[in-house]
């Protein structure tokens, strides 16, 4: 498994700096005593062949002499030498000890009883004429050097693992901080807020210059965004303005007209610009609710009692087009939201029900609760939309039925979505087996 | 009534001003926001229709200008966007009503009567209100006709409160839409004219001649 996050990847780098630390630490430890091991060997090696001269066997007389002679010396006072008989017996030396080492190098510990050492070594070897010489040295120039040794690393190498271990911490808190600004803008600008930007320090760092670099990216998606949101505002209102001229002339003229077809043509002319104008407001009002500002207005309020209400006032009106509305169980459910938006959705999903279904359809609005999820159902038992289509339904200006030349102008679940989306919700469409079933989603509080 | 208009964009002005005249209004045309102040210190106007986007001083700058210095005439407030936030603003700084470009004559008239008459608001809501044998009580929700208790649905009541209150003036459905339902959007079907027909029906039951005028293509309006 590859370590993804910064914490597990964090955490693996200090494993491993570690365990290469502890190992340097024993490594070194262990290298430096053996390289005195070495050096005390070849030193004590060399002050036996001294002592004992070239000569096979050695001069007792010489031997001794110098024993003594190397004993007084400064240089060598660290050095202890030790002359015995075959039989182990003390002849001359300045030290004595209980057992005399087997010949050849070999170790002495504090169980050997010599005063001021703990750690030595001894080299001992038969120079002829029944003599055994014995030289041994300190391996250990200090009291207890090791354990002082042990703990200078521990200081040492601790010091190093707290530092980079509180470095890796600072960096990756750095890090995260800097990661979380940006997600934070993200989320912010995926809700609608285009102002939101990364935060910069001015400092000129790394951080600093990709925060610019993002901020000046989403200022120019700013930009590129609002030439489009412009364009369109500004193609409804300059359409709207003649488009209001004219049904306002027509509307004089049909106040005027003096014959029963004049009067009829009029009217349809003023039915098709009223449609019309109605599309351009539809584009302009979601242009606003995409826009995201009337967020600032939300207010608590029951989704079940708004379906409850605008079910009971919508069921003379569907009524009238030979429907019938159903109001389902609407249990109470809280949610934060914009009350006038909510009940245009509504609305809209009911009128989508009435003008969609045969005469004698039944429409049924409730509201359910699904974990966190507010819910507000709209189902008839009509001929619903094929899944493969259901898409088409939901795109802006994407009417099913283009053929049947019905009234609207396929934006009114556009504009439902759109005012989904403002509550941080979804608009589905599913298949009410038979009929359409619209599912207005939005978090409950 | 004579309406001061201020708007920039001449030939909408223009228009506007010529279907003032053609509804029996006087309307004295100017084209930014200083020039309306010195208008309204120079002369008496009986209401203004302010357009937001202005040069020199805005609409909503004006507005503030003219209620800070006590001038009282009511104001309908034009703009070319639909924003609710617009309209609370405008509202917020003393406007008496708010109007969506592309303005139309009849929506326009109709509103400029109903701010004309002094503002609602001075009157108690406590108190009953009267149009001719029709009595309701905003508050208590109940309504009479020549003294004998009407049950209405809540709708239905608002709706007769509203048709009550603005008795003899012209009521758009998107004035009814604002006022009864406090909707900021028109829906699509005809809901207001369902609700119309039910209250006439109630009323009717209740030995009342129909005393709603349907007003042909604009709304609707209770004869007192």
């Amino acid at each position: 498994m590859r370590p993804h996050s910064l914490r597990s990847l964090s955490a693996l780098f200090l494993i491993v700096f570690l365990v290469a630390t502890i190992l340097t630490g024993v490594g070194t430890l262990l290298v430096t005593q053996r390289t005195i091991t070495r050096l005390v060997d070849q030193r004590i090696a060399g002050e036996n062949m001294e002592v004992s001269g070239s000569d096979h066997p050695a001069d007792p007389a010489r031997v001794r002499a110098l024993i003594t002679l190397f004993s007084q010396r400064r240089d060598k006072g660290d050095v202890g030498f030790l002359l015995t008989g075959p039989k182990g017996h003390f002849i001359a030396g300045n030290v004595r000890l209980a057992r005399v080492p087997p010949p050849g190098y070999s170790t002495l510990s504090a169980a050997d009883h010599i005063p001021g050492l703990t750690h030595g070594r001894a080299f001992t070897r038969d120079i002829g004429n029944g003599m055994i010489l014995t030289t041994l040295a300190e391996t250990e120039p200090i009291q207890n050097y090791n354990s002082a040794r042990v703990r200078i690393y521990v200081l040492g190498f601790g010091s190093i693992i707290l530092i980079v271990f509180g470095g890796i911490v600072l960096f990756g808190t750095l890090i995260s901080r800097r990661i979380r600004e940006m997600r934070q803008t993200v989320d912010a600008i995926i809700d609608g807020n285009m102002r939101q930007r990364v935060p910069v320090d001015g400092s000129r760092s790394e951080f600093d210059q990709q925060a610019r670099a993002f901020n000046r990216m989403l200022d120019r998606i700013a930009a590129l965004m609002d030439g489009i949101a412009n364009v369109s505002n500004d193609i409804a209102h300059d359409l709207r303005t003649p488009l209001g001229r004219l049904r306002g002339q027509l509307a004089r003229l049909r106040r005027e007209a003096d014959t029963p077809a004049m009067r009829e043509g009029l009217d349809q002319a003023i039915a098709q610009s009223d449609a019309l104008l109605e599309m351009f407001a539809a584009i302009l009002r979601i242009a606003e609710i995409e826009g995201g500002d009337r967020r600032a207005a939300f207010a608590a309020l029951d989704l079940g009692a708004l379906a409850t209400e605008i079910g009971e006032m919508m069921a003379p009106v569907a009524e009238a087009e030979e429907h019938r509305l159903e109001i389902g169980p609407c249990p109470a459910i809280p949610v934060h939201g914009d009350r006038r938006l909510l009940s245009q959705a509504i609305i809209n999903l009911i009128e989508n029900g009435v003008r969609h279904t045969p005469p004698g359809s039944t429409i049924r609005v409730r509201a359910a609760r699904s974990g966190d999820e507010a819910m507000l159902i709209v189902e008839d038992d009509g001929p619903g939309i094929p899944a493969e289509r259901r898409a088409d339904a939901l795109r802006r200006f994407g009417r099913l039925d283009k053929a049947r030349n019905r009234s609207g102008h396929g934006l009114g679940l556009s504009l439902v979505e759109a005012i989904a989306r403002l509550h941080r919700g979804r608009l589905a469409l599913e298949d009410a087996g038979p009929g359409l079933r619209a599912v207005l989603a939005v978090r409950a509080d | 009534m004579d309406v001061l208009l201020v708007e920039d964009d001449a030939i909408l002005a223009k228009d506007l001003a010529a279907e003032l005249r053609e509804c029996g209004h006087q309307a004295q045309i100017v084209g930014d926001g200083r020039l309306a102040l010195q208008a309204l210190v120079d002369r008496k106007f009986d209401a203004v229709i302010l357009d937001r986007m202005l040069p020199e001083l805005d609409g909503l700058s004006v507005l503030n200008r003219m209620r800070a210095e006590g001038m009282t005439l009511p104001v309908i407030m034009l703009t070319a966007l639909g924003k609710s936030a617009d309209k609370v603003e405008g509202l917020e700084q003393g406007a008496d009503d708010y109007v969506v470009k592309p303005v139309d004559a009849a929506e326009l008239n109709a509103r400029l009567m109903a701010v004309s008459r002094g503002r609602q608001w001075n009157m108690p809501e406590n108190d009953t209100i009267s149009a001719g044998d029709i009595t309701v009580s905003p508050l208590r929700h109940r309504a009479w006709y020549k003294g004998a208790p009407v049950v209405l649905p809540k709708v239905e009541f608002q709706l007769l409160a509203e048709l009550v209150r603005n008795a003899d003036r012209v009521l758009t459905r998107a004035m009814l839409y604002e006022r009864v339902w406090d909707y900021d959007f028109e829906p699509k079907s005809n809901i207001a004219d369902m609700y119309i027909r039910r209250l006439r029906l109630k009323l009717m039951e209740a030995g009342c001649d129909d005393p709603i005028v349907t007003v042909r293509g604009i709304g609707y309006m209770l004869r007192a």
